[in-house]
């Protein structure tokens, strides 16, 4: 099949345009560096099928990031039968800039001239015909989002491809034409593919040309001892740079006509820069937008009017809340109105999932079937399910706000509002991408850390990634804060889930600070960003990634969460002999067992030792985390219903949380230390294989696993000895302080020891 | 044993191994095992593979 690359900038529109030619839905954010790996489609609508390649943006072919390297290794290894590359027309001088290396390549080639919709709306012109006469390769103007011009696209291309192409410089009249032509004849003479191409990239003395032609780059070191420029002295690498630029606004300024002369017009994302960005006001803006989100998503008091007015309950009010009328209003009211987020998982939970399961439950019930077949469907497998699914809703209304502030652009700025703060804890505002990328899954977050050069950094990011709560951690969040408000009568659910949150946001900062001063020491790489434009999110996309996240979990649920149930039910319920367990013998069983062995680890964390006989629970669902951080939700569903418990709570989840709060005995500090453990020790097993592939060696990985061990039993343990008894936060400090102290000793001797090697 | 109940036994067992078996050939395979929904251009089953094996 022939294949089409899909090369630009970043944010210039490439999957955009690859969700369209394919029928993919590929995630689109408003961001650079989404796709940080190439996707493959096919486009069926030409003569014949065609492979399209998404490739992750990149601003030349001088790789600076690894996903930058996998675009260039694609264009010149893989050899694609044509590069479409996509050119954002908003910002034609910049993007033209890959265009001219790309150029140079032995490939047929088409530009895409993307985002005319929005040159339109500017009430500018692009002469696409000009520019096609001045690049010698073929345009075709389109419009990815609206869909306009892919059909006219995708068949000039297939034309370039048929045709062939051989590569062509701009800089043929330049300074170092001789140099590169000379570098050309010798490549094209070891035969070498695309010699004009690696005859420039020798000349600009890139990194890896050096590396992969070092006989022939002594043919520069001795041109570079006759020939200096006047501005640019012997850095050829900016003097070609400078004669691209040069090239692209002498010829090509003429082929765009502005409506509006002024050099820098301030656009309406300028404006809303100005406010968002502020350096006083941006960071503040950005922990309410947060708050936003939560209140909107967890909070069972909106916009605590029931606190304000004294709103009465529908007890109180006279409703008859066992009817089925009562039950849908309180799905919506209790004495407060409840948030968007928690109305909808009321309606799911109370509604939905409590009919459909309540009526399988009763049938499993009454079947005749044996005392375990009836314990392990409706204690084991339907309780798992019921307790995870019912965390459906809250995920995708969290996700749906993220994607958002993804979608809006809004996401960018907060990466350069961080930056300043980011760069005195040594991490640049580049690691916040990946890192809020951690809301959703730690996978695509540690994957995406590849838009960071410095492995250090990427190391460091990769480390505290799991600190940023993930969907699948939401449940532990959610339920434990919930039976938290619900058992004792403290707090506010949506609170206690923020504040959860920044603990995360606070550990992972003063992680950074300690492993960028020890053992992941490094300069703080620069952080240049190109700033996308605001844009409404688009409902289609949104949707459609609701969806997707929906249909994901929904098979996590039914297939590694109903495993993870099984095992756990029949574990719980046979001891080492295999002697099948009453619910009153659970404690002899193998997990039990088991759990009890290593419940005085946790002494110190809160739910060790000192919880009652059942108090090895605890451990049980902090270990089953490991495969999924729903099963720890899930766990507590199948222990609470063989456990049993007088606790009765609304929802689902809360209520298995509550049994065990009753059957352990376990308090409010050991609770959130429970939570702050599930948060920052290992992530799931998948993502503990991404960490492993994308790490630099085997010795950063065994660093990174120990890591995440020690600082969850710190985090914890500190959550849990302050909330307890309040004094140890100074103990605590002064921990921190000598802490602190050594590492600044280390840095002392360590520069102390550099100094003398020099 | 009641037929209904050596039926579940069976699905049961065949639910484990089928979730574990599914598992060790996505590795082989060098896909994502995530399967995180999160709608990430990593959610299709892509290899993940080191950077630096891209840049051999």
């Amino acid at each position: 099949m022939i294949r089409f690359a899909l090369a630009g900038n970043p944010n210039c529109g490439k999957t955009t345009l690859f969700n369209s030619l394919t029928g993919s839905t590929a995630h689109v954010g408003n961001w650079p560096g989404v796709t940080v790996d190439k996707r493959e489609g096919v486009y069926k609508k030409c003569a014949e099928p065609i492979q399209v390649i998404d490739l992750p943006g990149i601003y030349s072919l001088s790789p600076y990031t690894p996903e930058e390297v996998i675009a260039r290794n694609y264009v010149l290894d893989e050899k694609p039968d044509c590069v479409i590359n996509i050119v954002d027309a908003t910002n034609l001088e910049r993007n033209l800039y890959l265009s001219t290396q790309i150029m140079e390549i032995d490939v047929p080639m088409v530009i895409a001239l993307n985002m005319m919709d929005a040159v339109e709306k500017q009430g500018d012109k692009i002469d696409a015909k000009a520019l096609e006469n001045k690049l010698g390769v073929p345009v075709v103007a389109i419009s990815a989002l609206k869909g306009a011009g892919l059909a006219e696209l995708m068949e000039a291309a297939y034309k370039a491809c048929k045709a062939g192409r051989s590569g062509k410089t701009v800089l043929e009249n330049g300074a170092l034409a001789h140099l590169i032509t000379d570098v050309k004849i010798a490549l094209s003479g070891q035969g070498v593919d695309n010699p004009l191409f690696h005859a420039v990239k020798l000349a600009e003395e890139d990194e890896l040309e050096v590396k992969a032609h070092k006989d022939t780059v002594k043919m520069v070191e001795e041109f570079k001892e006759t020939f200096k420029d006047d501005t640019f002295g012997d850095d050829f690498e900016a003097l070609i740079a400078d004669a691209r630029y040069k090239y692209i606004s002498e010829n090509f300024s003429s082929v765009v006509t502005k409506k509006n002369k002024e050099k820098f017009a301030s656009t309406k994302s300028d404006k809303a820069d100005k406010v968002l960005t502020h350096k006083i006001w941006g960071i503040p803006i950005f922990l309410v937008v947060l708050f936003a989100i939560f209140h909107l998503t967890f909070s069972e008091d909106f916009l605590y009017l029931g606190k304000i007015f004294g709103f009465s309950s529908l007890e109180e009010l006279g409703v008859d809340t066992e009817a089925f009328g009562g039950q849908l209003l309180a799905c919506f009211y209790d004495g407060a109105v409840f948030s968007p987020g928690v109305i909808i998982n009321n309606l799911w939970n109370n509604i939905i999932v409590e009919y459909a399961f309540g009526w399988l439950v009763n049938i499993i019930a009454e079947s005749g079937m044996s005392v375990w077949a009836i314990g392990l469907l409706n204690d084991g497998i339907i309780e798992g399910l019921k307790a995870v699914l019912s965390f459906l809703p809250p995920i995708l209304v969290l996700f749906l706000f993220f994607s958002i502030l993804e979608d809006s652009g809004y996401m960018a700025r907060i990466a350069f509002i961080l930056d300043r703060m980011f760069r005195k804890f040594g991490l640049s505002g580049r690691a916040f991408l990946p890192m809020i990328m951690g809301f959703g899954c730690s996978v695509p977050a540690m994957i995406n850390t590849r838009t960071l050069a410095d492995d250090k950094e990427r190391a460091a990011t990769i480390r505290v990634i799991p600190f940023f709560s993930c969907g699948a951690k939401l449940p532990i969040l959610t339920a434990v804060a919930g039976a938290i408000v619900a058992y004792f009568g403290v707090g506010n659910a949506d609170l206690i889930t923020y504040g959860m949150y920044l603990l995360g946001i606070v550990s992972a900062i003063l992680a950074v600070l300690f492993m960028r001063n020890t053992t992941l020491k490094g300069e703080t790489p620069p952080f240049i960003m190109e700033l996308p434009a605001y844009h409404a999110p688009q409902f289609k996309n949104l949707m459609i990634h609701l969806w997707d996240k929906a249909k994901h979990f929904l098979k996590k649920a039914f297939t590694i969460i109903v495993a993870s149930t099984i095992v756990i039910w029949v574990l719980m319920h046979f001891d080492f002999t295999w002697h099948f367990l009453e619910d009153e013998a659970v404690d002899k069983s193998i997990l039990a067992q088991i759990s009890m062995l290593f419940q005085p680890i946790f002494t110190p964390l809160g739910f060790g030792s000192q919880l009652n006989a059942n108090g090895w629970v605890f451990v049980l669902a902090a270990v089953s985390g490991l495969i999924a951080k729903e099963n720890v939700i899930a766990t507590f569903g199948v222990l609470a219903a063989i456990l049993g418990g007088v606790i009765e709570a609304n929802a689902e989840g809360v209520g298995e949380v509550a049994r065990m709060i009753d059957a352990t005995g376990i308090g409010i500090p050991g609770l959130i230390a429970f939570i702050a453990f599930n948060m920052t020790t290992i992530p799931c097993f998948a993502a503990v294989g991404t960490a492993k592939a994308e790490l630099m060696n085997n010795k950063s990985y065994h660093g990174t696993l120990i890591f995440w061990i020690v600082s969850s039993f710190i985090v914890a343990a500190a959550v849990y000895t302050i909330g307890s008894w309040w004094w140890t936060a100074f103990i605590w400090a002064v921990a921190i302080a000598i802490t602190a102290y050594l590492v600044v000793l280390y840095n002392k001797r360590a520069n102390a020891k550099l100094n003398d090697h020099e | 044993m009641k037929p209904v109940e050596i039926i579940i036994i069976i699905a049961a067992a065949a639910i484990v191994v089928g979730v574990i078996v599914a598992a060790i050939i996505r590795k082989k395979k060098g896909i994502s095992s995530c399967d995180c929904g999160c709608g990430c251009a990593h959610c299709k089953g892509c290899g993940i593979k080191k950077p630096e094996e891209e840049k051999k």
